[in-house]
């Protein structure tokens, strides 16, 4: 089974479907990858976790709304198609 | 010097290449866009230009009358420009068409010494990329240059040549050729987006576009041409040879590009390096290097006769 681009924008909509799923208060607070957690000091900068934890937020804040109408799109396409 | 002209000068030169090289950047993209848009609107003008010798054509034309026809040509035809002036104006905003120019600005010097340089990257000594007025000079000028003819092309032909390798083993069916497309072109965006992914976290500050990584991850699409086809050649062995040669070389081709682009300034003059983030770069750029044979490797080992 070779991987094509079908299964590259499968695997890239779970990928995106995984990160949005992670939970601010349940989960990201209690690995110490807060909001409030692990800011570097004005000037400084930023780490990799600090990067990490800005592309959590951002994936999480720009991909809530369009996640629901793609994720609903695939459902009833492969449950017609499938 | 301007990469709007730049494909206008690469047409002046008789050569053999020059078809090729007008092909993917100018007539490709616009030809491509023209085509499905304003298909509507140039459907009028595409059957008084192109359908006028068919069979239906003269009824039409005692059907209607002279002024009328020529009226309706002329009102196609305003359609047809307003039509294109709307898609070129929404095709700048999406792909950037005058930039993608500059990667095509080829000719067949450039081309050769590239390749040359492919397979033999250990006598070059310069692999700065030359600016002038803070814009890149165009490859044609700039052997150091990232293009994109090269990789696209070679994209192209091992394709075909994945095709061909089939074939002779009596693998071959027509889809196999788009099975390769898509996954090639599938590892080549995992490639991309890895890069880019990494790039992001270890916050490096450098002029690398998306299509710079595009262009200098498709370079190794030519080593594996190389290896395909002296296995095609020369079996197992040759394979084996040639492309760990090949191998070889884009892993230093890569480091001695990307080094002066992502490692700081200090650390490309060949000042030691030191602190944690320069470290951090410089692991990164020997992994993106070495990415390459790993991705060689995978892409035309199921190709070869075992």
């Amino acid at each position: 089974m070779a991987f094509t681009l079908y299964s590259l924008l499968q695997a890239a909509l779970l990928v995106v479907n995984a990160i949005a799923v992670l939970h601010e208060d349940r989960f990201l607070r209690n690995v110490g990858w807060g909001t409030d957690q692990g800011i570097g000091g004005f000037g400084e900068e930023p780490g990799i976790k600090g990067q990490l934890m800005n592309l959590i937020r951002s994936v999480r804040t720009v991909m809530r709304v369009p996640l629901i109408a793609v994720n609903s799109i695939t459902i009833v396409l492969l449950l017609l198609f499938g | 010097m301007n990469p709007d002209s730049g494909l206008g000068g690469g047409l002046r030169q008789p050569s053999k290449r020059r078809v090729p090289t007008a092909s993917p950047g100018m007539a490709d993209p616009h030809q491509l866009f023209d085509d499905t848009s304003t298909s509507t609107t140039l459907l009028g003008r595409g059957y008084t230009a192109q359908q006028s010798p068919a069979v239906g054509y003269p009824t039409q034309h005692s059907f209607l009358a002279e002024p009328m026809s020529t009226f309706a040509m002329a009102y196609g035809s305003t359609l047809a420009s307003q039509g294109k002036e709307i898609v070129d104006k929404n095709i700048d905003r999406f792909i950037p068409v005058t930039k993608l120019k500059y990667y095509f600005a080829v000719d067949t010097v450039y081309v050769g010494k590239k390749l040359g340089l492919l397979m033999f990257p250990f006598m070059h000594q310069d692999w700065q990329v030359r600016y002038q007025q803070d814009m890149p000079v165009a490859p044609r000028f700039d052997i150091n240059a990232p293009d994109l003819y090269i990789p696209v092309m070679a994209f192209i032909t091992y394709i075909l040549v994945a095709g061909l390798a089939l074939g002779t083993q009596n693998r071959f069916s027509p889809d196999i050729l788009g099975l390769q497309a898509s996954s090639a072109l599938a590892w080549l965006i995992v490639e991309v987006l890895a890069i880019l992914l990494s790039l992001y976290l270890v916050t490096v500050n450098t002029d690398l576009t998306t299509i710079d990584l595009v262009a200098f991850s498709g370079y190794k699409y030519v080593g594996m041409i190389v290896g395909i086809v002296s296995g095609l050649l020369f079996g197992k062995t040759g394979y084996y040879l040639l492309l760990s040669w090949c191998c070889l070389t884009i892993f230093i081709f890569m480091i001695r590009t990307l080094r002066l682009k992502i490692l700081s300034e200090a650390a490309a003059e060949g000042v030691l390096v030191r602190g944690a983030k320069n470290q951090l770069r410089m692991y990164l750029t020997m992994a993106i290097a070495a990415l390459q044979p790993l991705f060689m490797y995978w892409l035309t080992f199921h190709l070869i006769r075992h």
